[in-house]
């Protein structure tokens, strides 16, 4: 897998199977989380055993972003225009949690594939909110407006404590991240994974893909964002976004891709990691036989040896030895 | 072990230093010891050896292995050849104990000059002698900020698993990334010629690794940033 997938798995699941098993049901009350901080709460109760009440918990917003009573902007609306009739927001949401959802099972529509695409968009739930606003914007740069009552520069969360900017043109959105990593080696490779993202947008065959850029240092738009937005340790990416990106089919996966751009990254940093240990596994026991060859035969012939004539006393063999 | 090690080795009062400081003169050939047989008279253990920089046939690694890493692994070899003449010695000032003495350096007419081979500004290899034991230690190159951290890695690694190389020391010298401790007792349990060839192997390998490791880093940013920006097209 190297895209991430919206999705989420354990939420598709859930859903599917509680959707085949026919009549009967059993209580289901069980907490997950997902990447960046996104937690889900979901509960299925023996009395409405259709009806399912998720609660997710989205990251903690920084100062910066702006909230309306603690959800995205235009999240509500948002949910309402994906899902209709089939979800239900309860308000207020749970103790803990920042949205909560009645999901009726029974109004899922009777065609198979219908119903399968809605379910998979309750189960990718955390990009209908948490892309909500950046949906909002993108799809006014689809129709080449600005969006009313928008700042020059928006700040939107996408991990815990940590928001990446959007300055919204007519004819362009630019998009920047501050990127921070918490361990030493995750950011030399990050640093280096993002300067090939400057890299590959410059081959012929991505030419026409969203222009890209990496400094280590802030860019001019983010001029007048408070500094500690701004303490990033593996520098910034600024992607410029145009109209064609967002036409009306792509979109959607525009909206994905730019929401876990972090994740992304980290997510193969971390993958990278995990290659380069199971490589050094290999080398140091190539290195470890390399050792053994010059171990001499003499020395071999001893440890057979002992190997052998050694046997190991426990205290029951001495117990049995007595009686 | 050879007589004339032998000699060189006893633990007679120390010759007095030559004049120039030990990095400034020519490792090789050292003027205490007899200066070793050239490679290439050394047929007989080539052909036992596992590692032989005469025996790669692969073009690529060839061309990438240039003249100067040559030279310095077999600089490398040769004065190892030469300085691991290593007999048992107990500690004279405790009883009964035996100790390397080239980690204690109490009695200054056990220890030998040590010799440092550069390779260059960062890539250096010190080889400290003593009577009983040598200690290798070894700078590798890095080059920049992600060799830096890829070598640390590595090393570190391999420092962690140092019991599984019963030569490898836990800690390196200071100033080095990676050291060796060779006992008598080494010596005893292996062939001795073979042990040069897995210290060189190592050093060879370690360069390679961390190469390849920075290579495959790239790639799969590469490749990730290509899929990634795939998604926009």
């Amino acid at each position: 897998m190297i895209l991430l997938q919206s999705p989420s798995r354990f939420l598709l699941q859930i859903l599917q199977e509680r959707v085949l098993s026919g009549e009967k049901g059993m209580d289901i009350d069980c907490h997950t989380v997902e990447f960046d901080d996104v937690r889900y709460h979901i509960q299925f109760s023996m009395r409405n055993p259709k009806v399912m009440v998720l609660s997710v918990s989205l990251p903690l917003p920084p100062p910066e972003a702006i909230l309306h009573d603690d959800l995205p902007l235009g999240a509500v609306d948002a949910i309402k225009a994906t899902y209709g009739p089939v979800v239900q927001i309860l308000d207020p949401p749970k103790d803990g949690f920042d949205l909560t959802m009645k999901i009726n099972l029974t109004k899922l529509p009777p065609d198979e594939e219908q119903r399968n695409a809605i379910l998979t968009q309750i189960a990718s739930i955390r990009e209908v909110v948490l892309g909500a606003p950046l949906k909002l914007l993108l799809k006014h740069l689809a129709s080449k407006t600005v969006a009313p009552n928008v700042d020059k520069l928006v700040a939107l969360v996408h991990r815990p404590n940590e928001s990446f900017f959007l300055a919204p043109q007519a004819d362009k959105v630019t998009i920047v991240y501050p990127m921070r990593f918490q361990d030493s080696i995750d950011i030399v490779l990050a640093t280096s994974f993002l300067q090939e993202f400057v890299e590959a947008r410059r081959t012929a065959a991505l030419n026409n893909v969203p222009s890209c850029m990496w400094s280590p240092a802030p860019p001019l738009e983010l001029k007048g964002v408070p500094a500690d937005a701004l303490n990033a340790n593996a520098g910034f990416v600024t992607f410029v976004v145009y109209p064609r990106h967002v036409e009306s089919k792509k979109l959607d996966r525009t909206v994905w891709n730019l929401l876990t751009f972090h994740a992304y990254v980290s997510y193969h940093v971390k993958c990278s990691e995990g290659f380069m240990h199971t490589r050094m596994r290999r080398r140091v026991e190539s290195l470890i036989q390399a050792l053994d060859r010059a171990k001499s035969d003499a020395e071999k012939l001893k440890k057979l040896v002992h190997g052998a004539s050694f046997k190991r006393m426990s205290l029951k063999n001495e117990g049995d030895s007595r009686f | 072990m050879g007589p004339t090690c032998q000699a060189v080795l006893s633990p007679s009062p120390r010759r007095p230093a030559p004049l120039q400081p030990p990095e400034s003169r020519p490792p090789l050939p050292s003027p205490r010891r007899p200066p070793p047989l050239p490679p290439i008279n050394r047929a007989p253990s080539a052909s036992t050896c596992s590692f032989d920089l005469r025996r790669t046939t692969d073009p690529e690694v060839l061309a990438a292995m240039a003249n100067t890493l040559r030279l310095y692994l077999t600089c490398i070899r040769n004065t190892l050849e030469a300085a691991m003449c290593l007999q048992n010695f107990p500690c004279q000032e405790v009883e009964r104990h035996n100790k390397p003495e080239v980690e204690l350096k109490t009695s200054p007419e056990l220890l030998l000059n040590p010799v440092l081979i550069c390779r260059n500004e960062a890539e250096k290899c010190l080889i400290e002698t003593s009577i009983n034991s040598i200690r290798i230690s070894m700078k590798v190159k890095q080059a920049d900020e992600l060799e830096n951290i890829l070598a640390k890695k590595f090393l570190r690694f391999l420092s962690m698993r140092a019991e599984a190389f019963q030569v490898l020391r836990r800690k390196p010298v200071q100033g080095y990334d990676i050291s060796f401790l060779i006992t008598n007792y080494h010596c005893e349990d292996m062939h001795k010629h073979k042990l040069i060839d897995f210290i060189v192997q190592f050093m060879e390998d370690i360069d390679k690794e961390i190469s390849e490791l920075k290579l495959s880093v790239n790639t799969r940013g590469r490749l990730v940033a290509t899929e990634f920006l795939k998604q926009f097209i």
